[in-house]
């Protein structure tokens, strides 16, 4: 049971839901009774740029009639690419994506999920290969509609002495699960995992990772921050696994999450499942309000209310922006974040 | 005689598990499996009235209904529930029991067991020791229950839970299942349906319990399921110490040990419970034997300011499955949890807590200390959840895992639930091993490595240990080094 071979039989039965209980707090089989058609193609000449087209020297379109793409980055080469996918109106679409890093190479990937102001409901599969000494920064910008469902799954395989570094964005939707399992083979390998979540409106985001070190000597580095407001509803679900025999493996996983309303919710679930001994592991997780006290220093040395706390927010999740390997991208996202913020 | 064979042949191991001998005493049981007649026999067995064997009877229908769950990192093969006595008790005379009356063979046990059932031992002890009543259970009853009369005078009712069903029926109608319903979970309704006894405690408005309450539980017969049930309830203002002990013969077959604890506590009352879990937990080698240990105990905090603290030091049974719990019903109630939890050998614990926050300004706090030695698995499983209600929602969670050997696995599960925007949730978690530059500096100092493991252990688990009532940490301190005997090296 899949979430693509449910679009594609149009059979919400195949669909998860709380029972399952990864999915406990993201319930999609209790949210879709019916299944929309399958997403007839779309028109690329009227879609307009993407969020990141001035950064990327290529830009790939996953949409309706272009629901696979294959990227390869050659041994020793770079690359800075666009991956946009976008949803369009009431229709389901599964798609699909492969990205191979080659021996020594680097890839930035700059990841869009674009949709319009339909009841979409879309599936993104990706299958993630770096080679041994490979580096990718994957920086994935999620501005989906307030109809819209999302489901991104990404799959990560790393070679030794791979560097992965994700930074994943997002304002949520009607429903929305960011999904990235990576396979860790330590051997001087680095994750690093990071998530920002501004959620409004009765808008919903799930951030689900799953890392499994499979061999010494590797490290992995997580933070994920987010504010929710109104009746929105945060999820981070974090899982770090340390096989047997994966000695000497450092995993640092924290999530901190302000509510900024009565009717807001987060849920969180750091896990640790450790089964070597020789490990260094630690989580952290917070969930509360403002800090009352920075707020009154802040009105105190003149600032009107509202602007410090938007100055507080945005320090609070810049952090994340902040860890991003690539400074030219972190300007946009900083930017798209204080845009959020301010809306 | 197969269990005296037994014991000799486990004289190297008994070095380790000293509770492990078996009492050689008459005995009388149910018939080996579970139907609805044996639920009939344990009810008419202990004389009960109509409504309790309805209730059971109710239990046991929707027990067959429900499956049994698998979601814990645990792993045994299938309980067959018809291969096991419901119903084991001492062969004993007629008549209201006094001490003398008791088998002097189980007297021995408790006394080999450490326990002291005679008040006037007690009393001969040192000027100022501290005092404590004891319940006494004796697989599936209750043997002897100490300091009855002068608990009475200060209006305390301590008693076991089938004497509570026949002297204060009201009570324990009112409160029976009403914090852990019958149909709560798979174990807590076989519990339901065919518990034997347990302890009972009614502490009235206003009383301070004037001495610490405790039961020891002990399985002795063979083949037999233990299913205990307690209800403590402290009634406004009311004060209540509760300690609870156990262990079992040392046995190849795996005995199942499925209790129910209910507390609750009224408007400012406070109830701290405080358990020392030492079940036989197999064979360290072959993981053969030992207790399964699925037990629910939950605790309502029903009246404003109510406070209840559970403290655990988990170091027994083969299989560890629980997660004493607080609702925080009450407006600034709080709910505490200290726990250690060791396993060694093949030992396998899944354990935590549930802190449930439902009314405003209601805090929790939450020490795990979890160590895994050997070729053991220990999991730390917990739940924090704060209702639209439970503004000004306040928790604090520290887990820290210690591991010990190459084989053994440490898991942290936490689920943090956030409903409002007026609370605040902390929670921390760390896993390590034990710190090579501490061992060496304690073992440059003349330590020898198992006394500077056990220095750094005690070291570690130190903010639990304190917690723990003074009689009770000592005792406890011991089993800390015992359990991890033979893990170093």
């Amino acid at each position: 049971m899949s979430i693509a071979s449910a679009l594609k039989a149009r059979d919400p039965a195949q669909l998860p839901s709380k029972r399952d209980e990864d999915w406990r707090w993201t319930d999609l089989r209790g949210l879709l009774r019916v299944l929309p058609p399958p997403a007839g193609p779309v028109d690329l000449a009227g879609l307009g740029t993407g969020p990141f087209d001035a950064l990327a020297t290529q830009t790939h379109i996953l949409a309706g009639g272009r629901e696979a793409v294959e990227i390869v980055v050659p041994a020793q080469g770079e690359a800075t690419l666009a991956l946009r996918v976008v949803s369009r109106g009431e229709a389901a679409l599964s798609t699909r994506a492969s990205v191979r890093v080659g021996r020594g190479a680097k890839l930035r990937l700059f990841e869009s999920y674009e949709g319009d102001a339909g009841a979409y409901v879309t599936h993104v599969g990706l299958e993630i290969v770096l080679e041994e000494g490979a580096a990718l920064e994957r920086i994935v910008l999620a501005a989906d509609g307030d109809d819209g469902v999302l489901v991104s799954q990404a799959q990560v395989a790393l070679g030794a002495r791979a560097e992965y570094g994700q930074t994943v964005v997002t304002s949520g939707a009607r429903r929305q699960r960011l999904e990235t399992a990576v396979d860790h083979p330590g051997a001087d390998a680095k994750v690093r995992l990071d998530g920002a979540y501004l959620l409004a409106g009765k808008r919903h985001a799930d951030l689900t990772t799953v890392v499994r070190h499979l061999g010494v000597d590797g490290t992995t580095s997580q933070l994920a921050k987010g504010v929710v407001r109104d009746q929105a509803r945060a999820i981070f679900q974090g899982r770090i696994v340390v096989e047997e025999g994966a000695d000497r493996t450092d995993a640092r996983m924290g999530h901190h999450a302000l509510i900024l309303s009565d009717q807001a919710e987060v849920d969180a679930r750091p896990e640790l499942l450790i089964h070597a001994d020789d490990v260094q592991c630690a989580h952290g997780n917070t969930i509360g309000r403002l800090d009352e006290e920075a707020l009154f220093y802040m009105r105190q040395r003149g600032l009107p209310e509202a602007a410090a706390r938007g100055l507080l927010i945005e320090a609070f999740v810049g952090e994340v922006a902040d860890r991003m390997w690539n400074e030219a991208a972190r300007e946009p996202i900083r930017a798209w974040l204080a845009e959020r913020l301010a809306g | 005689m197969a269990a005296v064979k037994q014991t000799v042949e486990h004289v190297e191991s008994l070095e380790k598990y000293k509770h492990g001998f078996v009492t050689d005493i008459d005995q009388e049981f149910a018939p080996k499996g579970l139907s609805e007649e044996i639920v009939r026999f344990i009810s008419a067995k202990k004389d009960e009235p109509e409504w309790m064997l309805a209730w059971r009877l109710d239990a046991y229908e929707r027990w067959l209904a429900m499956d049994e769950p698998t979601w814990a990192k645990v792993h045994f093969p299938r309980i067959d529930y018809q291969d096991a006595y419901y119903y084991a008790a001492p062969k004993a005379k007629e008549g209201p029991k006094s001490l003398d009356e008791v088998d002097p063979d189980i007297l021995a046990t408790y006394e080999k067991l450490g326990i002291p059932l005679r008040e006037q031992e007690v009393l001969a002890g040192v000027q100022g020791a501290p005092r404590y009543a004891v319940d006494a259970v004796f697989d599936s009853v209750s043997v002897v229950t100490t300091f009855k009369k002068e608990l009475a005078q200060a209006g305390v009712i301590f008693c076991s839970m089938s004497e509570a069903i026949r002297e204060h029926p009201e009570l324990v109608q009112k409160y029976l299942g009403s914090v852990v319903p019958v149909s709560d979970n798979y174990y807590a309704c076989l519990n339901s349906a065919v518990f034997s006894d347990g302890s009972f405690v009614y502490v009235p408005p206003g009383v301070r319990c004037p001495m610490e309450l405790s039961t020891y539980f002990r399985i002795n017969a063979e083949n037999s399921g233990q299913f205990e049930r307690t209800l403590i309830i402290a009634d406004k203002g009311a004060y209540v110490s509760y300690l609870e002990g156990c262990t079992a013969p040392m046995r190849d077959e795996n005995q199942l040990h499925a209790a129910v604890v209910e507390l609750v506590a009224l408007d400012d009352a406070e109830i701290k419970y405080s358990t020392v879990q030492n079940w036989y937990p197999g064979d360290p080698e072959t993981g053969k034997g030992g207790i399964y240990n699925f037990v629910t105990k939950r605790a309502d905090c029903r009246g404003d300011r109510a406070k209840v603290s559970w403290t655990q030091v988990e170091t027994g049974s083969a299989i560890t499955w629980k997660y004493p719990s607080c609702v925080l019903r009450g407006n600034e109630s709080v709910g505490e949890f200290y726990s250690i939890a060791i396993t060694n050998g093949r030992q396998q614990a899944d354990t935590g807590t549930k802190m449930i926050h439902l009314g405003a300004n209601t805090r929790s706090r939450i020490i795990s200390k979890g160590i895994s030695a050997g070729k053991s698995s220990n999991t730390y499983r917990g739940l924090v959840s704060a209702h639209p209600k439970a503004k000004g929602a306040r928790n604090f969670t520290q887990c820290d895992s210690l591991l010990i050997g190459k084989a053994c696995a440490a898991h942290t599960v936490p689920y943090v639930e956030a409903r409002n925007g007026q609370c605040v949730f902390e929670h921390e978690a760390t896993t390590t091993k034990l710190s090579e530059d501490q061992l060496f500096y304690a073992m440059q100092r003349g330590l020898s490595e198992e006394e500077a493991v056990q220095l750094l252990v005690n070291g570690f688990v130190k903010d639990v240990l304190q917690e723990l009532p003074m009689e009770f940490a000592v005792e406890a301190q011991k089993l800390v080094a015992i359990s991890l005997e033979g893990s170093v090296g």
